[in-house]
């Protein structure tokens, strides 16, 4: 069964435990960072940083809202990344994870530009790069542990289980308390679905657009489809397509070369008649 | 050749020279230490100059092989057969820019070679890599004949004479499914592709636009050729090319505006601001002039005309390959993209030994006045 | 705290105030957000900037740094006035039974509302604004038994309700606005919430404060007004309630429980005067305060010499006997009015009277307040040993950028100590509970824990005393020190140093002590199980009679314990066996005041304790948790009150111990941007100020100022900013001021600005936010910045310290600097 995370931006204050847990689990070295004016740092994924805090202040109308959310790669069901890798280097697991394979990988980067959420990394400053992401901690997950960034959280924000449970889980909280969430569970469809899910006080257009100098990461606005939907078409009209045109390519061979033949022969005949013509006239 | 190309030739030939150890210079600097010290691409834009102009134009306008190659063998139109050596060497050494590219823009060049034996059937990019792969091998197997003509082996001449029309069908096969798949590839972004060009029928466009590239690309290349080299390429063949354009190019015009009305988006062509400005350029200039100027039989009459007109051609190509991969397609909002000067190096010292390349063979190989073949 | 961190989910209405509990206390947050989520409780945030935790509050209320007694004042008249018109929404039982409301107060007495913002019989210093109180009039009207005067219908013009009444009826909305900068519709909002939400018995809220209640001129009448309210509302001692301090950092509650305060001895007694010479005159000093005529009051401090002679046992072991004083002559004696705080201890370095400095775990440069003071008053000593992790800014105090060590004389000694996880022992948190951790790993190269550098070092000093003589050796000599704590074995069965001092802690008997009927109870050497076993004959030892029971002879080490269920009928979560608390693992104290007065609890679903009838054969006994006393409810034989640690066993609302005043007054901070409406009082007369040329006015420092923590860095930064994650998540010292002020200096975010106060000035990254805003004080538009304090010169990451700027005064009570409010200027630009 799928497993997935539901993060609840409701709960969710901003410490970072997270953020710091994923670095420790996966022994991140830590990036050199300067005040950009908010609290945010690193303020966008890189090869060592693989899951952040946003923190967004959102005034809807004389209400201010501090959001802290929590962005990671988002595991999708249908992933971009799994469809793109002409390698197969990104493989969603059973369990949930989108991992990468480092033997495979031949640097392309068709899964960056994949990806919906913008969110794999590439080691520009190294010889031989590899992508990095978030893994889920595909490592802790096969053995049925929660990942390093759910067991720090200490208001369990983070909840970790079956994704269906956990979209029954969402509804719930968002039912009960109608004026504490917006009534939306990011992750429920974007994209064709993916298996870490948000729920969170405030619309989640009105997240990460705000730059303070910081690039811009949130919640991509994205319609129910999955991205590979029509790529995955293209691509299944691939052997079809072959025996087809080599068929018709070669039907056309033929047909013209018997045309041509067909007018050389009668060049040739004329030929033959005209100089017969030459001949009687000249006899 | 006249004593006066002679001259010529060296001070060309030496500029030639300084681009590419330019180019091998920065090359070597990448390898030292990775793409990020010779690119301006990060993770908000990992695909640039390379990617749009490398490998997105370099496969399109190298597209003269294959449909010159159907032209002559397959439509048996035996006319355009003392420009077809040229035209397969143009799309040989254009697909060598494509691999000699990729192998400074991939992460791990020397894993070119994995597409062939870790499999992802669902890839467009897989498929693009097989193609690219078995297609230049195709076309080597196909220019190969000029390089044993000089060596003066023939029993590879006639093992290739005998496999030819096989090689072409499977050239034109893996090219038509290459060239559309590297328009399947973009159909992975539907939210970051404009929608003036997101379409699920962008293979076919590719496709299209490709034939009609391929054949501007020979009206080019063999203009360029004739005043290079001094051999003459007969009137009747360029105005023959040229007398297809429109055809190909109406039926592209047709198939996207009518994909474009069909998806009730026919507003979108003013609503997109800087897209919208790049799509009419690349639509309007492109495409539709283009259509005007090659049904002009003045146009078709004179030598001139039908070059600059297909020169327009090739650069509407480029830009609608350049909107696609890369000025209508979104990076992370906020991040900015020009070319370091080093990309550039990388791209102009690859043209640059194409060049010199094509220069050279059209010296020392029997290029042009090609004799035409028993045919097979 | 007088309830404890898991209590906070039985809350119906938490309200965080001088805290910033998600920031700072993360983990306190789990049980916050059970509180909301499972129990429907609304949080609360009261603070002058919308902070993490307001980010999870339902109600954010706005509050000028500095003015939480006008804020509170002003809920405690909202609540006064309610209560006259819906007393059924309160629980006036508690009010009028548990609390000193009803007491009649001397006639003369005078509250500050009648005497233009001061109490009757102060008397001022050299300048007239400044001095102390002659507490004359603080006093209740007795009966000639010496039994208190009540009124339980708090009619009296004397009871305290009305004293209460009258002190705080200035104190209306308008007026508190002008003062607090608040929103008017939300203070109302606040009030009624709070009052609604817990007023009515069985309901219960709970305030969380921290260092933004504490750091203030009048930081311990914060703390009062806050329990005023609370007892008000008859929160106190009921599961959810209670005042809950955040302590700073996870061990401090240990620090002051174990009396590293300058005027504390350990378990919070005394240290002696110079006027008391004998220990006989120290003890009745004491015990007159907790004097009480009423048998119905415990007045458990009476027990103070019980715990004041085990600790003498427990320092001099056998050299201290009855004859001797116990060995209270060798105990150092302070000088009636001399000052000890931190401040006087920086004050009296600079100026030479103190020559040498232990400084252990500490970095005043960074963290103490008026930084540029201590560090000039660091460079006058002429020796100092520090004990740290890390080479800190105040262990390389020297090396401060544009000082020159040529010019120092001090010779600096870097001892390095192990880390938490590098040694056992135990560390109290805020809610009493002492637990026990184990050593993780081996601290590295010389590294070792603290027990053991000063038990080493101080062997070494008494070998000197012993070998050389010099002045008064015996204070040291005499110790149970040498001997003892190098003895190879360890004494009494102990396994470490620590084990040893673990069990020091607890007490022994010191000699066999027999029961009435003459079997014994315990032989000498063994474990005493309860301070109520502590004698004043000798006969025990105890280094804190609070930590008695935590390592007994039955249970052995307590603080060890690790059962994760919650056993407590009511399901509160007191996890009983989890570690051990003080006192006598009593989990919410004052607990007797959560039931009435036939010992029914107020909230049968969440009780704490219960009176069941049938228990101990019919004599019946109590439920739940640990009684605050054991004795029977107040309706029946043989009670007491259920505040025993009060001299007259009720809560105290008229709190005449205090310094500066038995009812907290508002009163500004030393540096203050308006004139307080209140009264002609615009400072705490009982403060000592250190430098009054030092003190910035709002003519040249129109801004207000705060300092905070934040969750990434800790303290003085030495750990943190050497960490590199967290570094990577907050590299730089910043400062976080409006989107308006910002537009006034044409700051951009990001960019350098430089703060200046009269004491100094730093440079720090403008971080623009929406979450300060400009407030209207007394009609004024009026700015206030926030400053994180973490930074210095040393580590990984180094920035200006935010404490150049802080003023040297400190509360009128206990000294804490005023780190929380003082004036600025700030302008565009860094300070090269």
């Amino acid at each position: 069964m799928i497993r997935g995370v539901l993060v609840d931006l409701g709960r969710c204050m901003g410490c970072r435990s997270c953020q710091v847990a994923c670095k420790a689990w996966n022994d991140n070295t830590n990036e050199i960072t300067v005040c950009l004016g908010c609290y945010d740092n690193p303020p966008r994924f890189s090869a060592d940083t693989w899951s952040l805090i946003r923190f967004d202040e959102v005034a809807e109308g004389d209400q201010l809202h501090w959001v802290f959310s929590k962005l990671q790669c988002m595991h999708c069901e249908h992933p971009g990344c799994v469809a793109a890798c002409p390698v197969g280097a990104l493989e969603k697991t059973p369990q949930g994870p989108v991992i990468y394979h480092d033997e495979r990988c031949i640097g392309c980067r068709y899964c960056q530009v994949a990806c919906p959420f913008h969110v794999p990394t590439f080691q520009w400053d190294r010889p031989v790069p590899f992508i990095r992401k978030c893994t889920f901690c595909a490592d802790r997950v096969s053995q049925g542990i929660e990942p390093a960034c759910v067991k720090a959280c200490p208001t369990d924000a983070l909840a970790f289980g079956e994704r269906e449970e956990l979209l029954v889980e969402a509804r719930k909280r968002v039912l009960a308390r109608p004026e504490k969430y917006v009534d939306h569970i990011y992750g429920e469809k974007e994209a064709g679905g993916t298996s870490w899910l948000y729920i969170s006080p405030v619309p989640f257009e009105m997240l990460g657009f705000i730059a303070h100098g910081a690039v811009k990461m949130g919640f991509p606005t994205l319609g129910p489809e999955r991205v590979d939907k029509f790529a995955s078409v293209a691509m299944s009209v691939v052997p079809p397509w072959i025996l087809a045109a080599t068929a018709t390519l070669s039907g056309l061979y033929w047909f013209t070369k018997r045309r041509e033949k067909g007018l050389q022969a009668r060049r040739e005949a004329q030929a033959r008649k005209d100089g017969q013509a030459g001949h009687e006239e000249e006899a | 050749m006249t004593t006066a190309q002679r001259r010529q030739l060296p001070i060309g030939t030496a500029i030639l020279g300084v681009l590419i150890l330019i180019g091998l210079i920065v090359a070597g600097y990448r390898y030292a230490n990775g793409i990020g010290a010779i690119s301006n691409l990060s993770d908000g834009r990992p695909w640039g100059l390379w990617i749009s102009f490398d490998l997105y134009c370099g496969v399109a306008l190298a597209a003269g092989g294959f449909v010159l190659a159907a032209t002559v063998y397959l439509f048996h139109l035996k006319k355009y057969y003392p420009i077809i050596r040229s035209a397969i060497l143009t799309a040989f050494l254009g697909y060598l820019l494509v691999v000699f590219a990729l192998l400074v823009d991939l992460g791990q060049p020397w894993r070119i070679w994995h597409a062939l034996i870790y499999w992802n059937l669902h890839s467009p990019l897989f498929e693009v890599a097989w193609c690219v792969m078995l297609y230049t091998a195709v076309l080597a197997l196909e220019f190969s004949p000029a390089v044993f003509e000089r060596l003066n082996l023939q029993i590879p001449i006639r093992i290739i004479r005998r496999i030819q029309i096989p090689l072409v069908v499977t050239g034109v096969v893996l090219s038509t499914m290459h060239q559309s798949s590297l328009g399947s590839m973009l159909l992975m972004m539907p939210d970051k592709l404009n929608r003036l060009w997101y379409t699920p029928i962008l293979p076919i466009l590719f496709l299209l636009s490709a034939i009609s590239v391929g054949l501007a690309m020979t009206i080019v290349e063999s203009s360029l050729s004739s005043r290079s080299f001094g051999h003459h390429v007969h009137l009747d063949i360029l105005a023959g090319l040229g007398r297809a354009i429109p055809y190909v190019l109406g039926l592209y015009l047709v198939v996207k505006l009518g994909d474009v009305l069909i998806a009730g988006e026919i507003g979108l062509i003013f609503s997109q601001g800087v897209h919208s400005v790049l799509w009419l350029v690349e639509v309007l200039g492109g495409v539709v002039a283009p259509i005007i100027l090659f049904s002009l039989p003045r146009v078709r009459q004179s030598p001139r005309a039908l070059f600059w007109s297909a020169v327009i051609v090739v650069l509407g190509l480029v830009l609608n390959r350049f909107n696609v991969s890369w000025l209508s397609l979104a990076g992370r909002p906020g991040i900015g993209y020009a070319p370091h000067w080093m990309e550039f190096a990388i791209t102009v010292g690859l043209l640059s030994g194409g060049i010199m390349v094509f220069m050279l063979a059209n010296r020392y190989l029997s290029i042009a006045h090609h004799a035409p073949a028993e045919s097979g | 705290m007088t309830n404890h961190w898991c209590d906070l989910q039985n809350s119906d209405c938490i309200m965080i105030v001088g805290s910033n509990a998600a920031e700072n206390h993360p983990i306190s947050f789990r049980w916050v957000t059970k509180a909301i989520e499972q129990n429907g409780a609304k949080l609360i945030s009261i603070d002058p900037r919308f902070t993490r935790s307001s980010a999870k509050a339902d109600i954010y209320c706005r509050i000028r740094s500095g003015a939480d007694i006008a804020f509170f004042g002003g809920m405690i008249k909202w609540i006064l006035d309610d209560m006259a018109v819906n007393p059924g929404l309160y629980n006036m039982t508690y009010v009028t039974e548990y609390t000193d409301l009803s007491f009649l107060v001397h006639p003369d007495f005078k509250t500050a509302a009648e005497n233009d913002g001061k109490f009757s019989g102060f008397k001022p210093g050299e300048n007239p604004d400044y001095g102390t109180y002659d507490k004359a009039t603080w006093k209740f009207q007795k009966d000639a038994k010496g039994i208190i005067l009540k009124d339980k219908t708090l009619k009296d013009p004397n009871c305290v309700f009305q004293l209460l009444k009258k002190h705080y009826a200035r104190y209306d909305p308008d007026t508190v606005c002008a003062i607090t900068g608040t929103d008017k519709a939300t203070f109302l909002k606040v009030c009624e919430t709070y009052a609604r939400l817990t007023g009515p018995a069985g309901k219960s809220g709970t305030i969380m404060y921290a260092m933004g209640t504490t750091q203030h001129t009048k930081g311990t009448q914060n703390v009062r007004v806050y329990a005023l309210l609370q007892t008000l509302l008859g929160n106190m001692g009921v599961a959810g309630g209670g005042i809950n301090a955040l302590r700073g950092e996870s061990n401090v509650q240990g620090s002051t429980d174990h009396g590293m305060l300058f005027h504390l001895l350990p378990g919070y007694l005394t240290p002696p005067s110079a006027a008391e010479q004998t220990l006989k005159s120290h003890l009745d000093a004491k015990l007159a305060g907790y004097a009480t005529a009423d048998p119905k009051s415990a007045s458990w401090w009476l027990n103070y010499p019980k715990y004041y002679v085990s600790l003498l046992k427990s320092w001099y072991g056998d050299n201290a006997t009855a004859a001797n004083d116990f060995g209270y002559a060798w105990l150092p004696k302070t000088n009636p009015g001399t000052n000890y705080s931190h401040i006087a201890l920086f004050e009296a370095m600079e100026k030479g009277t103190i020559k040498g400095l232990f400084c252990w775990g500490q970095n005043p440069v960074v963290g103490g307040p008026n930084s540029a003071q201590e560090r000039r008053a660091l460079r006058k000593l002429d020796w100092m040993v520090a004990v740290d992790l890390w080479e800190t800014e105040t262990c390389a105090f020297w090396q401060e950028p544009g000082v020159n060590p040529a010019d120092i004389q001090t010779e600096v000694f870097l001892l390095p100590a192990a880390a938490s996880y590098e040694k056992e022992g135990t560390i109290s948190n805020s809610g009493r509970w002492s637990q026990w951790r184990w050593k993780a790993v081996k601290p590295p190269g010389d590294a070792m824990p603290d027990l053991e550098i000063i038990t080493e070092l101080m062997c070494k000093v008494i070998e000197h005393y012993q070998a050389e003589g010099g002045k008064a050796p015996e204070p040291l000599t005499k110790l149970r020190w040498k001997g003892w704590y190098d003895a190879k074995p360890l004494p009494r069965g102990a396994k470490s140093l620590v084990d040893l001092i673990s069990r020091e802690i607890n007490g022994w008997a010191e000699a066999e002590i027999k029961n009435a009927d003459g079997s014994v109870l315990y032989k000498a050497g063994q474990l005493v199980a309860s301070f109520a076993q502590l004698q004043t004959d000798g006969s025990t030892s105890s280094s804190n009679w609070l930590y008695t029971q935590s390592y007994n002879e039955k249970d052995g080490n307590r603080q060890q314990w690790r059962d994760n269920v919650d056993h407590h009928p009511a399901g509160i979560a007191t996890f009983d066996k989890w570690a051990w608390c003080w006192p006598l693992n009593r989990r919410i104290i004052y607990n007797r005041a959560a039931v009435d007065l036939d010992g029914n609890p107020w909230d049968p679903q969440d009780f704490v304790i219960k009176w069941d009838k049938a228990l101990n054969d019919g004599k019946g006994g109590w439920v739940g948790d640990v009684p605050d006393g054991g004795w029977a409810p107040m309706n029946m034989e043989g009670t007491r009150y259920p505040f025993i640690m009060k001299p007259e066993g009720h809560a105290q609302f008229f709190g005449p111990g205090l310094a500066d005043g038995p009812f907290p007054e508002h009163y500004e901070p030393l540096e203050s941007p308006i004139i307080h409406p209140l009264s002609k009082t615009q400072h705490n007369p009982a403060v000592k100020v250190w430098r009054p040329d030092e003190i910035g006015t709002p003519d040249e420092y129109p801004i207000i100022a705060t300092t905070y923590r934040v969750t990434e860095h800790w303290q003085a930064g030495q750990m943190t900013r050497n960490l590199p994650w967290l570094v990577e998540l907050m590299p730089q010292m910043f400062v976080e001021i409006s989107e308006e002020l910002a537009a006034e200096l044409g700051v951009k975010n990001a960019d350098l600005v430089t703060v200046e106060s009269k004491r100094g000035r730093i440079q720090a990254v403008a971080v623009v936010t929406k979450r300060f805003k400009p407030m209207r004080l007394n009609g004024r538009l009026v700015h206030q910045i926030g400053l994180p304090w973490h930074w210095g010169f040393q580590g990984l990451c180094v920035g200006d310290s935010a404490n150049l700027l802080t003023p040297h005064v400190g509360d009128a009570n206990t000294m804490i600097p005023e780190y929380k409010a003082f004036l600025v200027r700030v302008k565009k630009g860094g300070a090269a």
